[in-house]
């Protein structure tokens, strides 16, 4: 290779590489609740304002870990601070700005009579699909399960004895709610906005008393090292404008205010 | 540079997961539970594909029938299937609303979540290897040498035990090697139809996955062991495809 080639490959990666004003290719690593919500409002956010939005949904703390290790993105929206805050502290995002809160519900399949009420979690027995501690969700639960020991209703020992009934321990939240869709597991804990309408029919849910449900809030936030910069700013705020929030609340989300 | 490739990344790994709390991290429970639960159902696993797959590759090798080719094509056919698909196929059949899972569910016996479902996931991806190698080796030599040993006045027991299995019995350990290998590396077809548990259902790769997301630690360790074992099963690999000739 030549000098010359070398200066037209630079250039065409250079021309490649410039972030053309209005057409951006943003990449979103989101946490995997929000699979549904922000698939709808990237098509939205792409119609109007003529950027290629993908997505990539997972686990916060797998989505995190891949961020840490390089990986290019955009915007981070995560499912709790545990997994966003360290990014924003180690510089590579941007503080977070909370744009979606979401409550916990406990779903069991719609034929098995197992599970009816908070109590029966804690009958020996019974087969409980929880998500991994690391995974956001997997957190909350073991912290609603605390609560709910520490209020005595169902005695002390509550979580230990509904903590001895998990059987898997999976990666996301999506992965949860499949297992009891498939009537794998008694009972699972997952978020409001993960009975979707495509899972409704599979599932009977249990809610939750909201004082052993604390709001879950999601942060999200800008990658220092994204090469579209202004697109994801843009992005941020149509998620926090009105048609943002609209579309995240049809999904079964509480609203950023 | 092709070689290069293929290298590095390997080494760094052996490097990354050899270091100084290398000894520490291998007797904490999250490694030891996964080298234990895939000690145990990756032997399990290989029990059943030896017990029987034997008697199904010796068939396939000796006996012509209706729909011969076609079975054999079949059973080939998890070589080729992604892992994943695997796992949906197998919670269709055997999930708690699964048509066979049901029945099963009436006989007291439930799979979901359970090390047998690791099992069964590791025994439908890998004994595929093992009957294939097996067939082969029971191809392998001239069937007169059984018949010989009739004439000398042999059963066919004494035939099977010593005349066929000795002859074809590199054939069936190398093909036991790969089917081992095979079902240490599953993870499709595990995390979809057993789920992931720690000292349950979390085999070597489901960890590895698992602990990606949290503590680096023991995925560094438990992928160096994978890469010594690796090398180790191919070495054995070598010097049963050696002993063959």
């Amino acid at each position: 290779m030549n000098r010359h080639h070398i200066v037209c490959v630079a250039l065409m990666l250079g021309l490649m590489g410039w972030p053309a004003a209005h057409a951006a290719k943003l990449t979103v690593f989101a946490a995997a609740s929000l699979t549904d919500a922000f698939s709808e409002i990237g098509k939205n956010f792409d119609a109007a304002s003529g950027n290629t939005t993908v997505f990539q949904f997972a686990g916060s703390q797998a989505l995190r870990t891949q961020l840490e290790q390089g990986a290019g993105a955009d915007v981070f929206a995560s499912a709790n601070t545990a997994q966003f805050d360290p990014l924003v502290k180690a510089g590579q995002l941007s503080s977070g700005q909370t744009f979606a809160r979401n409550r916990l519900i406990v779903i069991s399949p719609r034929g098995s009579a197992a599970v009816s009420s908070l109590a029966d979690l804690a009958k020996p027995g019974v087969k409980l699909v929880l998500a991994d501690k690391t995974v956001p969700v997997g957190d909350y639960s073991r912290k609603t399960l605390d609560l709910i020991s520490k209020a005595g209703t169902y005695g002390s020992d509550f979580s230990a004895r509904v903590l001895r009934n998990v059987v898997s321990e999976e990666p996301n939240v999506r992965q949860v709610a499949l297992k009891i869709q498939l009537g794998q597991g008694d009972a699972a804990i997952v978020y409001v906005s993960d009975v979707t309408p495509s899972l409704r029919p599979d599932v009977r849910t249990t809610g939750l008393p909201t004082r052993f449900n604390p709001l879950a809030s999601y942060p999200i936030g800008v990658l220092a090292a994204s090469k579209n910069a202004e697109a994801a700013q843009a992005f941020v705020k149509y998620v926090l404008s009105s048609d943002g929030q609209r579309v995240l609340k049809k999904w079964g989300f509480v609203g950023a205010k | 540079m092709l070689a290069a490739f293929l290298l590095l990344p390997t080494l760094t790994l052996l490097l990354r997961g050899v270091s100084s709390d290398f000894l520490p991290t291998l007797l904490s429970p999250v490694v030891t539970d996964a080298l234990r639960v895939s000690v145990l159902t990756s032997g399990a696993s290989l029990g059943l594909t030896v017990l029987l797959g034997t008697p199904a590759a010796w068939l396939l090798s000796r006996r012509r029938f209706f729909g011969h080719a076609l079975l054999e094509t079949l059973l080939d056919l998890p070589i080729t299937l992604p892992p994943v698909v695997a796992g949906v196929a197998l919670l269709l059949a055997f999930g708690s609303r699964g048509w066979l899972g049901q029945g099963l569910e009436l006989a007291g016996i439930n799979l979901a979540f359970s090390p047998a479902a690791v099992v069964l996931a590791l025994l439908f991806t890998s004994a595929p290897f093992y009957i294939r190698a097996a067939r082969a080796g029971f191809s392998a030599y001239d069937p007169d040498t059984e018949a010989a040993a009739r004439v000398d006045g042999a059963g066919e027991r004494d035939v099977f035990f010593r005349v066929t299995l000795p002859l074809a019995l590199p054939f069936l350990l190398e093909g036991l090697v790969l089917a081992w290998a095979r079902s240490l590396g599953e993870f499709g077809a595990t995390i979809l139809f057993a789920g992931s548990l720690q000292g349950q259902t979390r085999t070597i790769t489901l960890a590895i996955y698992s602990a990606m997301e949290s503590d680096l630690r023991p995925a560094l360790v438990l992928s160096a062991v994978m890469v010594v074992f690796a090398f180790g099963l191919l070495l054995l690999v070598r010097l049963l495809a050696s002993w063959r000739r």
